[in-house]
This record gives C-alpha cells, structure tokens and sequence, in this order.
C-alpha cells in the first residue's frame, strides 16, 4: 500500500472538527468530575502501525492505565486512552475511592464517556455517524498492548493525539483516535468536501 | 464596520467569513492566527467587533483578551471557543468579553450577533 498522506489544509480541518468534538467531550467529562479541564491543540500525524506501538510503548512505562474502545461506520478505527499512575492516585482522591476496583471502574467509565462523546461528534461533524463494538471498552494489561491483535488489521494509521488535563485535580491522560486504512481514503474525502464548501 | 477573526485554524476563519459576509457584504475583515497577529491587527486597523478563539498557539485568546481590551476598552470582543465548560464562560465574560459562543457559528447565530453589536 502507498503511503498516505495529510496535506496541510486537510489537517487543518480535521483538527478543528478534533478541536469542537473535544471541547464537547471535555465539557461532559468536566460536569462528571466537577472539575474544569484546559483543552489543548490536538496533534495530528500520519504513522505506520509499527511507530504507533513504538509510541504506545514509551507512554506505558509511566502508565497506570490503558484502554481502547473500537468504533465502526464509514468513520471507523479505535479510541485509546492513557492515564499515568500519579494521575490516576489523584482521580482516585478526587472522588474518595478506596479500593483499586472502584478507581477501574471510574477510569473505564470517564474512559467511555469521553471517547464515545468524542468520537460521536467528530463523526458528526464530518457528516455520518458511528457505532462502537461490543464490550464498549476494554481494560488492556499495559503488558499486552504491543500484542494487541486489533492494531495488526492496521498499515498506516491517522493519529489524532490530545492532552485531558485538569490542572487544579492534576488528572492528566492522553487520548488517540487512530483511523484505519481504509478510512484514511474516505476521511481525506470529507475534509477536501467540507473545506471547499467554504472557498 | 471592520472586523477581526482570530483563530489559528484556516477552516474556522473562512467558516466564521462566510457567516458574516452573508450578512454584512460590504464587511472589511481582518484575520489572524494568534493573539500576536490580533494584537498587531487592533493597533493598526482599529477594528469593532473582534471574534476571538481560545486555543491558539503563541498566544491563547485568555492572554490575548485583556491585551486587546487594554487598547481599546470599549471593544466589543465575542469569544467562538469549542470550550463550552461553564468556567470558561465564566472566565471569559469576566475578562470583558461580550459574550461566549460555542463553534462553529451558525447563520443564525450570526445573524443575533450582528444584530446587537
């Protein structure tokens, strides 16, 4: 398969319909906690899956958590969500949890909310919509991501990498929405439909 | 009337144009891509109405909002954020803008806007 890649203006877009579905995402999860989150530029690249583990692999070192949640529609791939340790003692704190299991549980489900919400309305805004798989979302053993068999249907993937950060709870994690190849084809499409409606 | 867009993502300034030339036709519009281009922009074209995004690299529009306010105080700064958390509105409107719109700005919307500024 040829390489794919974003140009400037096709990035541009995507990361503003990034920047609008997680302005909405942020401000669910940021009601759920009762917390106020600084939103940052996403990042956008286009990778081989080999860099994406290569990625994956250096973020686990500190990581507590790691899940994934796969989404399927003309827009389909994955969601997959990082919480380092001290973040994840500080979530705990916050909500008075007392027992691992507890903070699991929260952390799946702050997990679910915001990729569902985000990936929901970034599918919105390209004008389809998107179904996840059952389980919604899965806890993956940080030892077990490189062997995770959903990131070998993948050549090249799109990477769309944001900060959640709430400064004052100093909750930090990393989200990805990883696309696969052939909705990288069909993605580049919309953006080039929804940036020359506008010239 | 002249007026400023200050959002460093292409899409969101050409979208935000359209709204408000189908409105105001004759509008002079300025744009910039961070609160440092806005600042340069304020100083020399003076504008009257300044439609402001929040996230930008350089300068965020939190930083860039008293800045602008500071050379003209009876600037009238409308705040386009996809950040609709209630402390950013908060926050926001408390450093003098006018109001805080969610993205992207409808026609409608517009249309309120123009309306009362």
């Amino acid at each position: 398969m040829d390489d794919i890649q974003l140009t400037e203006d096709e990035k541009d877009v995507l990361q503003e319909l990034m920047n609008i579905a997680y302005g909405n995402a942020t401000s669910v999860v940021a009601e759920m906690l009762d917390a106020f989150a600084t939103l940052s530029i996403p990042k956008i690249k286009v990778i081989r899956t080999k860099e994406l583990l290569e990625e994956f692999h250096s973020l686990k070192e500190d990581s507590y958590f790691f899940a994934t949640q796969a989404f399927v529609g003309e827009f389909s791939g994955e969601s997959a969500f990082f919480i380092n340790n001290k973040s994840a003692n500080n979530l705990s704190k916050h909500l008075e949890l007392d027992n691992e299991d507890d903070l699991d549980d929260a952390i799946l489900e702050l997990t679910n909310v915001l990729t569902s919400s985000l990936t929901t309305k970034l599918a919105q805004e390209m004008g389809t919509a998107v179904k996840f798989s059952l389980p919604n979302i899965s806890k993956v053993p940080l030892d077990e991501i490189e062997k995770n068999k959903t990131f070998r249907y993948y050549d090249q993937v799109i990477v769309i990498d944001t900060q959640l950060n709430f400064e004052d709870q100093k909750i930090n994690g990393e989200i990805f929405i990883l696309t696969k190849d052939g909705s990288i084809e069909w993605l580049k499409n919309q953006l080039n439909i929804i940036l020359e409606a506008l010239i | 009337m002249k007026y400023l867009v200050v959002d460093d993502s292409k899409l969101a300034r050409l979208s935000l144009i359209k709204s408000l030339k189908a409105h105001k036709e004759d509008a002079e519009i300025f744009q910039a891509e961070n609160g440092i281009e806005a600042l340069e922009l304020m100083k020399n074209h003076k504008p009257d109405l300044v439609f402001l995004d929040l996230t930008m690299p350089e300068m965020d529009g939190y930083e860039a909002l008293p800045k602008l306010l500071a050379i003209d105080q009876k600037l009238n700064v409308i705040v386009v954020s996809a950040d609709i958390q209630e402390q950013a509105k908060a926050r926001v409107l408390n450093l003098g803008a006018k109001l805080h719109v969610q993205k992207p700005i409808n026609l409608d919307k517009m249309k309120e806007i123009l309306e009362n500024f």
